[in-house]
């Protein structure tokens, strides 16, 4: 009898042993000392002044929004629309310059986005569908003279009047005091690399941000994690993206190198030099030097409602209430309905047959399939949008653990950071 | 542990010797339905007995059997199974014990040959060169070589019980535990099997052989041991099962005709030293009819004479005799009147 | 049981004086030679090999691996008939592909076959190890052959492997052949749309199948636990293949996000790493030392429950 009970000790003892086998590592990674001692402002200098750096890794994304989960499996492979919930993996590469690319991974799948130099690609193997962004002769040569013009600026400032990295790092954190604390937190260990961690905490509680928490490595001053934690959910932050792998070893050049597979459908976009010259047109009021703040800039002395921007700044019909992280975006004149119904569908993602299911979010997906005229499935927009929003007297309301909206049915649209019953307010519609 | 067993003085246990190949102490198997299917026995198999494990359904036979093989874990107390421990000893001590436990059982897709092939590919002290030659002479000595190529599914239950036996004796055995082997054999099969217990126990190996055959059993056991729910109720030499353990010598069945009765109780009735005035009781008379017109049995018991003495005595005394014989107690009466008349099982 | 028994020996030495001959005069003498009670050089191997021999050698385990390696076979055929049409955008994300590539016939059927084929294919090993030997009664001729239990169970365990390792491989193997006949071969166009030559895309197929078959390794343990606890080798299937869905289940619920990387089919569908353009052989080898812990722990389990239970059938 002794004996037996001995031999069930066996298992236990077995299960005890592979327990700590599986925590150890996850220990390892509770403590970090190795790094000098530094502040705010020191840590801000050195990441401003940190070379680019090669490096190549695996992130995992997770997003805890409150939003409805759109798996890869309901996507119909991997698809940006997976990161508006849960986990996603993602796999970085990149020279530190011109060219890096960017995986998602689905289960059997995965979304890419390579850029090189002004080109860029998406390529989707779940639809074996390319998206190819290059500029046209136009647009290259406007880019051309804005680079030189800057570098041409930059070599005619007095080097004396270039603020050290040190003095620029002073001001930012000052003007940043003026809505923030900014601290740092213990050091951490990222995917096996020491990392300093800045913690930017908002000074209002009108703001659904709790806090915002950056992991620098200690060694390249590359950001490895970071972290928005909504004040709705204290528990875990709202949005996280942190490498659970990196090297920082300079990628090959197959990695970041883009060429069509064969078989797959290839949908050129080609920006003119009209969509540069209308995206990159400085707007009025901001043209100008690099802003420097005076040597005396005291923020208390301040008027936050200076720092609002005025009309003439603005695009046509936007306009801005609230002040720091409790601002609120205004736009007005939108038809979403038109929106939707429009370019939004083009780009759907298709939703094939799962083969998973029974899955808690096969309803959704259910929902989500449009009737479109090639027969095939479609994810349809409109009841996307239907899905993420709440109806509320007079628009429908978008809610998430950091970000709200509100649409009016009269057109205009709310976005902040900020409680839901802000935006209404905002609308007149509390 | 063993030794202050097989030392230890059994008082109350009637033995041969000290020389047992299967001896228990307060074996009990108590299962955790809390069903106690046996109940503390001591058992004794003594070298070179044939013995007969008799008991009525459920009485805990098949149960003492798994614990001999070590294929149940006794509750509480001791069994030696050839001077090993069991079940702590069962790879060192089995590979010379064959048994067959509760019918047999094989791999239905498997031909006979195959099986037995299977058997002896389990054993990790075989000797893989003579297997062929070891499954071939098994299979001949149960009679199965001509169905040893059909698939174990297609036998009939009489050749399943065949390879059974068959399995129990791929290698030389020095004693064989069989749970009921003749279940399910023709007379030529049961008549075989009785042949092969007295052959294996005359080259020298013991046998512990439970059967609800009790006529199979009286004819080839030298030992007898009777269970009745979990508890062994008797065990030791046959004859004095049966004799109850009077030992009061054994009983003479003498057949002559009706005429030489009388002549026959006197000489009976001096030879067992009894009065010949009582000589009427002494003696029981039968007719028997069917031997012959006139024919009766004179049945006596003989006390200290010796059987050699009986057919001179009578002969000088001028008795007619037309049959002389024995008549030992039927192991049935023993049976049921251990075990009581009744059909429904105890438990 | 099985531990204390070589030391027990000692016990069992009193020399029998005379022994029978069972098998007959002719072969007396090796047998006398075979008595030693030391264990034989390839006696293990003999069981594995009679084991083996049994798994793979009953018809109805043939049928078994027949349909599962007609899997890709008929996909093939199938998608050779309708080609691009009804199938484009179907299924996994690599059905569509086939048509232009039969490399990816191999992941596609792998792909079909791990949720619920391989596991069942493997439960049914399982179940029959131990569970089909207790329901039959043979076990307990086995036992007293006599074997150690724990051998046993071993050569079980790695028969029961042996079967599943047999059906990834079939699976491949018919898959590449349907594969190559009815589409050809071409280089291989990653996930991530980069190609690579077509011996490192057959290379890459075959770790496709290696990652597999390893994955099924704990399900192999787990199976081979519950075998130990029944005597009916159908119920034992049937948990086996449930405890594959329940887990595969767990691991689709974002609320149990927290346990998904200990379940036991949480990383089955990483064999995609090997379509990517770097493996990630860090998420491999979580995989693989998730299996090796779901097979130390339920591996022992099925040893402290076989050692130590009653042979009652
Ligand atoms: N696994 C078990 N669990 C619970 N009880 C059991 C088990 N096996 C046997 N028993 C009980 O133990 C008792 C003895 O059973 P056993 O099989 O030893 O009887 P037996 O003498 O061999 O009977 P038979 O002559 O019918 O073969 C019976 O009452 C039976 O119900
Ligand atoms: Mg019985």
């Amino acid at each position: 009898m002794k004996n037996k009970r001995l031999r069930w000790a066996v298992p236990a003892a077995t299960a005890v042993a592979v327990g700590t086998a599986f925590a150890i590592p996850a220990l390892a990674t509770a403590s970090a000392d190795e790094l000098p001692e530094t502040t705010p402002a020191d840590l801000l200098a050195a990441v401003a002044q940190a070379e680019p750096t090669a490096m190549s890794g695996t992130a995992v994304y997770t997003a805890r929004l409150g939003l409805p989960e759109l798996p890869a499996e309901m996507t119909g492979g991997a698809d940006p629309l997976n990161l508006l919930s849960g986990s996603s993996t993602i796999r970085v590469w990149t020279d530190g310059a011109e060219r890096s690319r960017v995986s998602l991974l689905g289960t059997t799948s995965e979304y890419s986005a390579v850029v090189d130099g002004p080109e860029a690609w998406t390529y989707s193997s779940a639809k074996n569908a390319v998206v190819h962004v290059s500029l046209d002769d136009a647009a290259t040569a406007q880019l051309d003279a804005a680079k030189a013009d800057a570098q041409a600026r930059a070599d005619a400032v007095d080097p004396a009047s270039i603020p050290t990295p040190e003095a620029l790092a002073e001001q930012v954190l000052a003007f940043a005091s003026m809505t923030s604390e900014v601290t740092l937190d213990d050091n951490v260990v990222v995917a096996g690399r020491d990392a300093y961690q800045l913690e930017i905490t908002p000074l209002t509680d009108d703001t659904l941000v709790d806090r915002i928490v950056v992991a620098f490595d200690g060694e390249t001053y590359v950001p490895l994690s970071y972290q928005a934690w909504s004040s709705m959910d204290t528990s875990a932050p709202a949005l996280e993206v942190a490498f659970t792998d990196v090297s920082m070893d300079a990628p090959s050049d197959a990695a970041l190198a883009f060429s069509t597979p064969d078989g797959a459908t290839v949908e050129e976009k080609v920006v003119t030099g009209e969509d540069l010259a209308a995206a990159t047109a400085p707007a009025e009021g901001t043209e100008g030097d690099v802003p420097v703040l005076p040597e005396d800039f005291d923020p208390s002395t301040l008027d936050p409602s200076a720092l609002t921007p005025g009309a003439g700044f603005l695009p046509e019909g936007t306009s801005i209430s609230g002040f720091g992280w409790a601002t609120v975006v205004e736009q007005s004149g939108v038809d979403v309905a038109g929106l939707l119904s429009g370019d939004v569908d083009a780009d759907a993602a298709d939703l094939p047959a799962s083969p998973w299911a029974g899955r808690p979010a096969e309803d959704l997906a259910e929902e989500f399939r449009g009737s479109a005229a090639d027969g095939g499935f479609s994810l349809d927009a409109t009841a996307l949008y239907d899905q993420l929003t709440t109806p509320v007297e007079g628009g429908r309301l978008f809610t998430s653990a950091l970000l709200s909206a509100l649409v009016t049915d009269d057109g205009r649209v709310f976005v902040g950071s900020v409680p839901t019953d802000t935006l209404l307010a905002a609308a007149g519609l509390a | 542990m063993s030794s202050t067993l097989t030392e230890r003085d059994h008082d109350g246990v009637p033995t041969t010797g000290g020389d047992a190949v299967v001896r228990t102490r307060g074996l009990t198997k108590k299962f955790r339905s809390g069903q106690v299917a046996v109940d503390g026995i001591d058992l004794e198999v003594p070298r070179g007995a044939v013995y007969g494990f008799l008991g009525p359904n459920g009485s805990g036979k098949t149960t003492t059997i798994r614990m001999l093989l070590g294929l149940v874990q006794p509750t509480s107390g001791e069994a030696l199974v050839l001077g090993g421990a069991m079940p702590r000893s069962a790879v060192a001590v089995l590979p010379r014990v064959g048994a067959l436990v509760e019918g047999p059982a094989f791999q239905p897709y498997l031909t006979g040959r195959r099986n037995l092939d299977r058997l002896d590919a389990v054993d990790m002290t075989a000797d893989p060169r003579t297997s062929k030659a070891r499954i071939g002479a098994a299979l001949e000595r149960v009679g199965l070589s001509a169905a040893a190529a059909k698939p174990y599914r297609n036998y009939s239950l009489g050749m399943k019980q065949r390879l059974g036996l068959a399995a129990a004796l791929l290698r030389p055995r020095d004693l064989l535990i069989l749970d009921e082997p003749t279940n399910g054999l023709d007379p030529q099969g049961t008549r075989e099997v009785r042949h092969l217990i007295r052959e294996l126990a005359e080259d020298g190996a013991s046998v512990l052989v439970s059967s609800h055959l009790l006529a199979e059993i009286d004819q080839v056991c030298t030992h007898v041991g009777v269970m009745s729910r979990g508890k062994l109720l008797v065990q030791g030499e046959r004859d004095v099962v049966t004799s109850g353990g009077r030992q009061s010598g054994e009983r003479v069945v003498i057949t002559t005709l009706r005429d030489h009765v009388d002549g026959a109780r006197r000489v009976l009735a001096r030879l067992a030293g009894v009065d010949p005035s009582s000589a009427s009781e002494a003696a029981s008379v039968e007719d028997a009819d069917h031997l012959g017109d006139g024919a009766v049995t004179v049945t006596a018991t003989l006390g200290g004479a010796s059987l050699s003495d009986v057919a001179p005595a009578l002969v000088a005394a001028d008795v007619l005799v037309l049959g002389i014989g024995t008549d030992r107690p039927s192991l049935e009466d023993v049976f049921v009147e251990l075990t009581g008349e009744g059909f429904d099982v105890a438990r | 049981m099985s531990h204390a028994e070589a030391t027990a020996a000692p016990d069992a030495a009193e020399a029998p004086t005379s022994r029978t001959t069972a098998a007959g005069p002719e072969v007396r003498e090796a047998s006398e030679a075979s008595e030693a009670p030391t264990r034989r050089r390839g006696a293990f191997g003999r069981l594995l090999r009679s084991e083996l021999g049994l798994v793979l050698g009953r018809r109805r385990n043939q049928l078994l691996l027949a349909l599962l390696a007609s899997v890709p076979i008929l996909l093939g055929i199938v998608l050779a008939i309708v080609s691009d049409s009804a199938y484009a955008g179907q299924g996994p994300g690599f059905i569509d592909r086939i048509g232009g590539n039969g490399l990816f016939l191999v992941v596609t059927s792998l792909f079909l076959c791990t949720p619920f084929l391989l596991p069942l294919v493997t439960s049914i090993a399982a179940g029959d190890a131990i569970a089909g030997e207790a329901g039959g009664g043979t076990l307990r001729y086995l036992l007293t052959v006599p074997v150690r239990r724990g051998t046993l169970l071993v050569a079980k365990a790695l028969a029961a492997m042996t079967f599943m390792l047999v059906a990834v491989a079939l699976v491949t193997a018919a898959a590449l052949l349907a594969g190559g006949l009815l589409f050809g071969f071409d280089d291989l166009t990653l996930l991530s749309g980069q190609t690579i030559p077509l011996t490192d895309g057959v290379l890459r197929m075959l770790g496709v199948a290696g990652y597999v078959a390893m994955s099924l390794t704990g399900l192999v343990a787990v199976g081979l636990f519950f075998s130990t606890l029944a005597e009916v080798p159908v119920g034992v299937m049937a948990a086996t293949v449930v405890v594959a869905i329940v887990s595969t289940v767990l691991d689709s619920l974002p609320q149990l996000s927290a346990i998904h990387p200990f379940l036991l089919t949480h990383h089955w569908f990483d064999f995609a790493e090997f379509l990517r353009f770097e493996v990630s052989w860090s998420l491999l080898g979580q995989g693989l030392a998730l299996q090796a812990a779901w097979v130390a722990i339920f591996g022992s389990l099925a040893w402290a429950r076989f050692t130590t239970a009653d042979i009652t059938s």
